[in-house]
């Protein structure tokens, strides 16, 4: 997997390049500023941007328009936002339209390095990966969507665990459940939302959150 | 030309320059358009009292009045109770104009008054009128500008008349040579007290009144500006703001600036966490992820890379402390909860630049105090020691006579300047939030003394 990273704290970019090359991706740039970003993005056609929101010069959002403008300059590139916030609004203007490819994680979650390392491999093949918090987010801010309210507990987590860009097989582990009983509250689920069920994790984000942005 | 002159060669040459300054120039251009405007209220007044004066006149010495009268008297009485009615808001009208040539002419820059109620309906608007202190000042104003304008009017008689005599010379021979023998009125001189006109009946006299008019020419700027100054007091106590909409407005303005203070440190403190402490933990967690993979598998494991990887996390953790610890005091120094001085002691303690610390403080200033000063010599000791190249810095605080005064200075460069961004306009509105104020004297070259004033209760 070749990547490139955008981030502005010395310490944590090279430590994330570290990281990825110990795994055997080959990281083509690690850059400090959303131009720069865009011009190593142009150079290399890189699988996947690490992308840090807040960088300069202003330290607002810069990373956040740099991956934005990624997207619709090289639609094939994968871009794992990875931020010390989650911020709602960049959620849904980082989704807008359309989730394939489309990572948003807290810097945290470096911590549990394989499971970032899944994630990044996810975004990098077009699929999603998003935060619980986004989840979270995402789903209070659409809480009185129609529908959602019919769900019970146990589907409500599971629909999270699915936004979040994770398997059958990854929800199943994450609940310690078995694969039968997650596809049947994921029937469940689309059931009541009103849904088809559809193949593929990424379009299952897709429709939950097609459904949490209306 | 100018640069060799002696004190008393310079004093001279600016008295005889004055007259034709710019400044004298505005002066009496004020005065002029002052005579007018203050000229004003005289012109309702004896309207109002012609009216009633005819009506003296043309009623009977005894018995009823006529018809006639009557309704010249309800006509006066209609004219004073609209004249009370709209007197508040013609006087603001008219200070309002007093203003702009004070601001234009003078340099004065008065604020304007908060603007009347507009009150509702008629009877409102009339209540809302009456009502207007601001606005009856401004009547108290155009009342004792009436006497001024007279004053004003002198002040422009000098003028005239100090530039009428300087011509007398002139002309003299234009008109006055006739055969000898021929007697002629002797031709009036304008003095400054009017009434007592001098004559003059011969050529020579008329340097007489060309010596006077020169004389006149030469005061006339004092006069005017003595006049102009009473004016201009007059102006600034009765059109301006009272004193509590003027305190008012300065709280409205110092509590904005406290207002930003508080976001902007608070701004301040999350981009230091951001940028600091949260990017280490974050680091620190990500060292530590790798090396619990690395000794995952317990048969294949790199303890050299293991070992590798926890001194990072390690090294991670220690500066995230560091990093936290400098943000802690930068939001309140732990020392400053023992008194002011324990806190400069060891802010004096730490300082890159020596620094020689004298505190006498009787009593305890209240906490917002402390903290608003300890802030200040912090920042003021940061900047002597980026900015100043000084050697040695003194730092005192004295609270021994109802308010407290810290004061920094240093032996450096000088040149400190609010208005380039040092900081030091920063800690003058933090300083005016408490009604406290800061002094800067810094000229470049050196030596700089920045003093604060700070009242001991909040």
């Amino acid at each position: 997997m070749r990547v490139v990273i955008a981030e502005d704290a010395a310490v944590f970019r090279e430590g994330l390049v570290r990281l990825l090359e110990d795994r055997g991706h080959e990281v083509c740039a690690a850059v400090g500023d959303g131009e720069e970003l865009l011009a190593a993005a142009a150079a290399h056609r890189p699988d996947v941007a690490v992308v840090d929101i807040r960088m300069p010069p202003t330290h607002t959002d810069e990373g956040l328009r740099a991956a934005l403008q990624l997207r619709r300059d090289h639609p094939g590139t994968g871009v794992l936002v990875f931020s010390q916030y989650i911020e709602t609004r960049y959620a849904a203007r980082l989704l807008q339209g359309n989730a394939a490819g489309v990572g948003y994680l807290l810097k945290d979650r470096v911590a549990d390095v394989a499971e970032f390392a899944d994630a990044l491999a996810r975004v990098a093949a077009g699929g999603t990966a998003l935060d619980p918090e986004v989840v979270g987010q995402l789903l209070g801010a659409g809480r009185h969507a129609r529908g959602l309210a019919a769900l019970t507990p146990r589907e409500a987590e599971v629909l999270a665990l699915m936004a979040e860009g994770r398997s059958n097989a990854g929800i199943a582990a994450a609940l310690v459940i078995s694969a039968g009983v997650v596809e049947k509250h994921v029937a469940s689920i689309f059931g009541k939302l009103g849904l088809p069920p559809a193949e593929g994790d990424n379009r299952r984000v897709l429709a939950v959150l097609r459904y949490l942005e209306s | 030309m100018g640069d060799r002159l002696t004190p008393a060669a310079a004093w001279a040459r600016a008295a005889l320059l004055e007259p034709v300054g710019r400044r004298a120039r505005n002066e009496l251009l004020f005065c002029l358009a002052g005579i007018p405007l203050g000229l004003c209220l005289l012109v309702v007044v004896l309207w109002l009292m012609g009216v009633a004066g005819a009506v003296l006149l043309l009623s009977p010495p005894s018995g009823s009045m006529s018809w006639v009268g009557v309704v010249a008297l309800a006509l006066d009485l209609l004219g004073v109770g609209l004249a009370v009615v709209l007197a508040t808001r013609v006087a603001r009208r008219l200070g309002a104009v007093h203003r702009r040539l004070a601001a234009r002419l003078l340099g004065t820059r008065v604020p304007a008054p908060p603007p009347p109620d507009r009150g509702r309906g008629r009877l409102g608007w009339v209540a809302a009128g009456l009502g207007d202190g601001p606005g009856w000042r401004a009547v108290a104003y155009q009342v004792v500008k009436l006497p001024l304008a007279f004053l004003e009017a002198y002040a422009v008689l000098w003028w005239a008349g100090g530039l009428v005599n300087l011509t007398y010379p002139f002309w003299w021979g234009l008109f006055r040579n006739h055969p000898p023998g021929v007697t002629l009125d002797p031709v009036p001189v304008a003095t400054p007290f009017p009434g007592r006109l001098l004559q003059v009946a011969t050529f020579p006299g008329t340097f007489g009144a060309l010596a006077l008019g020169l004389g006149m020419v030469l005061a006339a700027p004092w006069v005017t500006r003595a006049v102009v100054a009473a004016d201009r007091r007059l102006l600034v106590a009765l059109l301006g703001p009272g004193r509590l909409a003027r305190r008012v407005r300065d709280l409205e303005h110092t509590r904005a600036l406290a207002v930003d203070d508080a976001a902007a440190q608070l701004r301040r403190v999350e981009r230091d966490l951001h940028d600091g402490a949260q990017i280490r933990l974050a680091t620190l967690a990500m060292h530590l992820g790798l090396a619990r993979e690395t000794l995952a598998d317990p048969g294949a494991a790199d303890v050299a890379r293991a070992r590798e990887l926890v001194d990072a996390a390690h090294r991670d953790a220690k500066q995230a402390l560091g990093e936290l610890r400098d943000l802690a005091r930068g939001i309140h120094p732990p020392a400053l909860d023992t008194g002011l001085d324990n806190a400069l002691t060891t802010l004096a303690a730490t300082s890159a630049v020596p620094v020689e610390l004298a505190c006498d403080l009787p009593e305890r200033p209240d906490p917002a105090i402390e903290t608003i000063a300890y802030y200040c010599a912090a920042e003021l000791l940061a900047n002597a020691a980026k900015h100043s190249h000084a050697g040695r810095v003194t730092v005192q605080a004295d609270g021994r006579h109802g308010t407290l005064v810290l004061e920094v200075g240093d032996d450096g460069v000088g040149g400190a300047d609010p208005d380039r961004g040092s900081g030091l306009a920063g800690l003058a509105q933090r300083v005016s939030t408490v009604d406290g104020r800061l002094r800067i004297a810094s000229p470049r070259g050196g030596p700089t003394l920045v003093s604060v004033h700070l009242p001991l209760r909040t």
